[in-house]
């Protein structure tokens, strides 16, 4: 059952690497139809699917429906012939006078059926239906139909709105048959807005724009791109290219008649850039540095010096710990997990400040393991360490960030087997799998086993709790610890004798506080030795085995996605090793396209696969050769992530502006302007503070010092499992949750799980939250900043604009300001009034 | 035309909260207004509504129906409520003596005493998928062991999807915490949470911020120089669908700072003295009362979260049960009332309900009873629904369902189907899964309909 996932692959290739040939093929209009004699397995089940009788919601579903079960997708055509034939007494087909069967009796909606008319009598589909149940209702040998290739023709198509045409999808199956397929199959648009198409393959031009049209059969993908170029009112703009990513996008859009917006202003430019790259807002300082600079190649200077600053390893160590979730359970105590969570995302920070190539990077990942050679002595040394900075409470984690490997990934929850696989498959390879725990993906082409048999690889990582500390060392230590704890106690007992002289009481408190510290550290030093997880590849590890309500499954080979032959495995060989060189091929059709697109959709809003987190072959990507190019590039600058960062900042594609012109208003997936996004919940934050000159506190158990920005705090914001306020960053933590920051459970995969819609609350949370308004009206605070230093009230409101909204006023916006200050009771209160306005204005929330 | 079952890769291929994202394809250039609009006309299309608000005031735990809605005053004495009985002008309809009050409205209510979750997952348990199923209508709810797996909606969230209400006040709104309120429908769907009695409460405190802080009166004055900034934007940006979100929720945040609608609504000490007394026992009073209060402002689905202990475990509730009791049929009966003097009963739909029923034996020396999923009753009253009903019944001691049976998705079907939105209304959940608003079929409750 294998055999036919990988189908979409070589069409996948052939697709992306065939030329583009755009002239109108040879449009068909003859209506397709079914043969006269189906089979059961290649015609009458896909019509099943295509009539949606064994989808999830009807009779595919677990307990079927009215009595009526069929395999999911008709993922199992033997099983359904059986339950045809056999079940309900036989009384579903009826061989004798084919018609009145009851199971096109149903369908046809001659009798009651809950799931309404799904044929009409006399249509091609209930003819063939008759054809096979009259013919004794056969099942054909399913050897010979599998499937071995789909194609559908025509590959490209030029035309214009309004023009029609229809596709025709072959099928090649195992015994070398080929058929035409087309009536069987099922069609979709990815963009309605240029191209429909309707349940017979016609299709019709609707707007301007490109699209890809899928055609299925049988699970397996087809795809075929339309282009609709629009109406030419005018020449096509002088546009110079940047670089590569611009011919491509260019050329696009040159093909669609649709013209580029022009490229955004310094100030638009920087605040964008800024936002992206470090996740903060530009100085005034810097603003009018950058706008008066008059150096041409001042863009991409900036570009790296925004590279090179601590924000932009801290937002990219944000992103990644909501992309591979450090939700640990090895320890319900939640300061335990709070110190994962810091070393987790600290590791994490230190690889994106070093600049690790990516491949390396993922290395470090995948391969973890605790003791990554170390000899004992240096594990412990290593763990005195950690527990030194944590009894210090020290925000920085050098003994955990120098490892060589995060072996934390491995004891993140559910981090092996199938979970664990599905996990990886999302976060490096861009892949949802959790369908296909139960069953063949219903818009993947991923069957159950492809899932369970590329677990196996992820299934011999060994999680041992072996502390590290003999019971009698144990002892040994309580005693010593009771004893620094006592010693402490009399210290400050003595410190209490009112006879002593202030210098000598708070000595001996000082003193008696230096012995507590290392009592802790003790402490810490023992728990953490005690908890020592120790992870290895184990030979021991057992084959996956999976329990779900459609049924029980194993498999009991290594296989790689894509791959069609198992891999044969040494128990010693650490089957991570074999996904490791598989992810550095050059053609692995997955993990460089994973991380290019994510850091497409980071800049754009959208991946050139949408959403970015689906590398389907059913979702086809909208500049196919653009991702191949950036993906080469990627492999060939040795995975080095800030080429690629490079290469879209200095596009001009990113640098448009997000105005739109006469004939780029409606576009959003060609990148004829720059899409407007709304701010992540962390850099929402931060620039509140930014704006009011204020900074978050936070409660001493994170560990974290005051002033720490939100895109820095490594993990959770409320250490109160009861979610009461005492131990929490209260404030933040609200934010956190009205913007949408990841909750980064491992329960769920989907890059959606972090925010970027707006709400009412959201609103209000600026306009008359308690804690905001405080950062207004706090007297160390930008409003009072500005009216003390910058008396002159045009000075002081292009200043306000540079704080809030990283920009320059317009003349207009100078004017109504001006008059605005001079009606408010006070300086102060008219530039209270003034920051709240440009605080609650569409565009503070925007990256555009 | 393409069939219920194949439609959603074709049409709802992008998730919705891509959807919303600027950049997205949108459907089919569909601007966000648009969309929401063609669900809300999509989820109506098959049935007329007759409501178009509702107040559930749910018992977290169990609400013991021989001890409310089901009373048998002629079970032994191990079995019998503590209580008396108190009558009413309906036959057959008798209640506890505790919720007494409500039989000044009798002829407005109907009892179901034939409803539960028999079979379905973990019955009988707090916060599992029996309990939840409810309030989502649904029997997979895995929210309280998968918490950030986004779930089905609860009632309030579905009705806020579908556009319910006026514009200057939210669609969905707690008093007091529900365990759990989120959904896949996404953040604008979700509850206002407004904790009645806590001045720290964040929302209160947003919609009434002090004085020195943000003087509400100066909004008028920052809103036109606000519009100037604004209007530059979308002159810039007219067409995006991320701008059209915010000037709606900016608009709405405003009309809600400005427009004392909600904030006098939350505000109790505008209620005469006297009304306010008829909703008895302070903590679940003030909750009911500010339920009528934001129902007459308009708030299309308003989640009560009743104080008191609903878990009857042990011997010893006796005190307890008799408050908790009380307070909730006085309130209910004042709510009622109210609601029918200021003509909204006829388009607000009334639930009390409860996670799981009560056992028919009592726990002794005092009073207790365990948890019962066999048996157990719900309260509806309004929104088009019979009055002076009773619907099924259990057998001499309240054990078991004897006729009548509907399980907690035929109440999630009658419910929605009087709010005039197709339960069958296909929706998506993160991972893009089509699931029906309510997944399972189950027979409508025709006798409860009016």
């Amino acid at each position: 059952m294998k055999l036919p996932s990988l189908l979409w692959l070589g069409s996948l290739v052939a697709f992306l690497l065939g030329p583009l040939d755009l002239q109108a093929g040879e449009g068909r209009t003859e209506k397709p139809s079914l043969p006269a004699e189906p089979l059961f397995s290649r015609h009458i089940v896909p019509l099943f699917s295509r009539l949606g009788c064994n989808a999830g919601t009807c009779h595919g579903t677990v307990p079927g429906k009215n009595g009526f079960r069929l395999s999911l997708f008709g993922a199992d055509p033997g099983l359904d012939h059986s339950r045809l034939l056999r079940e309900f007494g036989g009384r579903r087909l009826n061989f004798t006078s084919p018609e009145q069967s009851l199971l096109v009796l149903k369908a046809t909606g001659q009798v009651p059926h809950e799931g309404g008319k799904r044929m009409a009598v006399g249509s091609p589909e209930h003819t063939a239906l008759l054809g096979w149940i009259a013919k004794g209702a056969p099942l054909d040998p399913l050897d010979k139909s599998r499937m071995a290739g789909l194609q559908v023709s025509p590959r490209q198509q030029t035309l214009k709105p309004g023009e029609r045409y229809r596709l025709q999808v072959r099928a090649t199956f195992s015994d070398g048959s080929q058929e035409d397929v087309t009536s069987l199959c099922t069609f979709e648009s990815r963009d309605g807005s240029v191209v429909m198409v309707d349940r017979e393959g016609q299709v019709q031009a609707v707007g301007p724009g490109g699209a890809a049209l899928l055609a299925r059969f049988r699970g397996q993908p087809a795809v075929s791109r339309v282009v609709v170029p629009a109406e030419a009112k005018a020449a096509f703009p002088e546009v110079k290219e940047h670089n590569f990513i611009d011919k491509q996008v260019l050329d696009q859009l040159r093909r669609l008649n649709i013209h580029p917006s022009d490229v955004c202003d310094d100030a638009t430019f920087l605040r964008r850039a800024t936002l992206d790259v470090r996740g903060a807002l530009p100085t005034p300082d810097e603003i009018r540095s950058f706008v008066a600079d008059q150096d041409p190649t001042k863009r991409a200077k900036k570009i790296d010096e925004l590279l090179a600053r601590p924000g932009h390893a801290a937002l990219w160590a944000t992103k990644f710990s909501d992309l591979l979730r450090p939700q640990f359970r090895e320890d319900n105590r939640v300061w335990a997990e709070a110190a994962y969570q810091r070393r987790f995302y600290e590791w994490l920070r230190a690889r994106f400040l070093e600049n690790t190539p990516y491949d390396e990077f993922v290395e470090r990942i995948l391969l973890a393991t605790s003791m990554e050679g170390k000899t004992k002595e240096e594990l412990l040394q290593n763990l005195q360490q950690m527990a030194e900075e944590d009894a210090a409470r020290s925000p920085h984690l050098k003994a955990y960030q120098e490892r060589r490997t995060l072996d934390l990934y491995w004891l993140r929850a559910n981090s092996n087997g199938v979970q664990g696989t599905i996990q990886f498959a999302h976060a490096f390879l861009g892949l949802r799998m959790q369908c296909a725990q139960c069953h063949r993906h219903p818009t993947d082409v991923w069957q159950q086993d492809d899932l369970l048999s590329f677990a196996n690889f992820f299934n011999r990582v060994g999680r041992q709790r072996e502390g590290t500390v003999p019971p009698a060392e144990k002892a040994k230590q309580a005693e010593e610890i009771k004893k620094l704890q006592e010693q402490a106690k009399k210290l400050r007992d003595q410190a209490k004798d009112k006879s002593l002289a202030k210098d000598d009481a708070d000595k001996l408190l000082a003193e008696a506080a230096d012995v507590d510290k290392k009592a802790g550290m003790m402490n810490r030093f023992n728990y953490l030795r005690s908890s020592f997880t120790h992870v290895d590849h184990s030979p021991k590890g057992q084959f996956v085995a999976i329990d779900t309500p459609l049924g029980k499954a194993a498999s009991k080979e290594f296989r790689l996605l894509a791959s069609q032959t198992p891999v044969s495995l040494p128990a010693e060989k650490d089957p991570r090793e074999v996904v490791l060189a598989w992810l550095r091929q050059p053609d692995n059709p997955f993990f460089a396209r994973a991380i290019v697109n994510r850091v497409w959709a980071h800049y754009f809003g959208r991946g050139i696969v949408d959403p970015p987190d689906d590398l389907s072959p059913l979702n086809p990507p909208t500049h196919p050769e653009l991702l191949d190019e950036l993906s080469r590039g990627f492999i060939e600058s040795k995975y080095d992530l800030k080429w690629l960062h490079r290469a879209v900042l200095n596009s001009r594609t990113y640098q448009q502006s997000a105005q739109a012109n006469a004939s780029n208003r409606a576009d959003r997936v060609n990148y004829a302007r720059f899409a407007v996004r709304r701010l992540p919940a962390e850099v929402v934050v931060d620039a509140i503070n930014h704006a009011t000159a204020s900074a978050e506190t936070f409660p001493e158990i994170s560990h974290l010092p005051a002033g720490t920005k939100a895109i820095e705090v490594p993990g959770m914001t409320n250490f109160n499992r009861d979610g009461s306020g005492a131990m929490s960053a209260a404030s933040l933590d609200y934010a956190f949750q009205l913007f949408g920051r990841s909750k980064r459970q491992v329960s769920s995969q989907c890059d959606c799980d972090t925010g970027s819609e707006s709400s009412l609350v959201q609103s209000l949370y600026l306009a008359s939250y308690g804690d905001v308004l405080k950062k207004l009206n706090a007297p160390t605070g930008r409003v009072a900043r500005l009216v003390k230093d910058i008396p002159d009230e045009n000075q002081r409101i292009e200043e306000a604009f540079l704080w809030v909204l990283a920009r320059f006023p317009t003349a207009g916006e100078r004017q109504k300001f001006q008059a605005f200050l001079k009606e408010a009771k006070s300086p102060e209160d008219g530039t209270r009034e003034i920051l709240w306005v440009l605080l609650n204005a569409h565009e503070f929330l925007l990256n555009r | 035309m393409l069939s219920g079952c194949l439609d959603f890769h074709t049409q709802y291929r992008l998730h919705r909260r891509q959807f919303l994202k600027v950049g997205g394809s949108g459907l089919f250039g569909l601007s966000w207004a648009v969309m929401h609009k063609a669900e809300a006309l999509a989820a109506q299309a098959q049935t007329k509504r007759q409501a178009k608000q509702l107040v559930i005031l749910w018992c977290n735990g169990g609400l013991g129906h021989l001890d409310c809605f089901d009373p048998k005053p002629d079970a032994p004495d191990t079995i019998r409520s503590p209580w008396p009985v108190a009558q009413t002008k309906v036959p057959g309809m008798v209640l506890g003596e505790r919720v007494g009050s409500l039989a000044r409205v009798a002829d407005k209510i109907t009892l179901l005493r034939s409803c539960n979750a028999k079979g379905y997952p973990q019955e009988g348990q707090h916060g599992i998928p029996a309990a939840w199923a409810f309030l989502t209508g649904t029997r997979r709810d895995t929210r309280e062991r998968q918490p950030n797996i986004p779930q089905s909606p609860l009632y309030g969230n579905a009705m806020a999807h579908f556009r319910f209400g006026p514009g200057d006040v939210p669609p969905n709104v707690i008093l007091g915490s529900a365990r759990s309120h989120d959904s896949f429908l996404g953040v604008a769907c979700d509850p206002m949470e407004i904790k009645v009695n806590d001045p720290s409460d964040k929302l209160k405190q947003m919609l009434a911020p002090p004085r020195d802080l943000l003087e509400l009166d100066t909004l008028e004055r920052r809103r036109s120089l606000l519009e100037s900034v604004n209007d530059q934007l979308r002159q810039l940006d007219a067409a995006d669908d991320l701008i059209g979100g915010l000037d709606e929720f900016k608009q709405k945040a405003f009309d809600l700072l400005r427009s004392p609608k909600l904030r006098e609504a939350v505000d109790l000490k505008r209620e005469d003295p006297k009304s306010a007394e008829r909703y008895g026992r302070a903590d679940t009073g003030q909750r009911v009362l500010t339920a009528r209060r934001l129902i007459e402002a308009g708030v299309p689905c308003v989640f009560v979260d009743i104080p008191g202990g609903w878990d009857w475990h042990g011997g010893s509730n006796l005190d307890r049960a008799a408050g908790d009791l009380k307070a909730l049929g006085d309130s209910a009966a004042a709510l009622i009332e109210d609601l029918d003097a200021r003509g909204l009963l006829k388009s607000t739909i009334i639930m009390i309900g409860s996670e799981m029923g009560h056992t028919p034996k009592i726990n002794r020396p005092g009073f207790g009873r365990e948890h019962w999923n066999d048996a157990q009753s719900f309260l509806l009253a309004g929104g088009g629904l019979a009055g002076g009903t009773v619907i099924g019944a259990t057998d001499k001691v309240g054990a078991y369902v004897t006729n009548q049976h509907y399980n907690a998705t035929s109440l999630a079907r009658t419910i929605y189907g009087q709010l005039g939105i197709d339960p069958d209304h296909e929706l998506y959940t993160a991972d893009r899964r089509p699931v029906k608003l309510v997944p399972d079929d189950a027979a409508v409750i025709k006798e409860a309909i009016g």
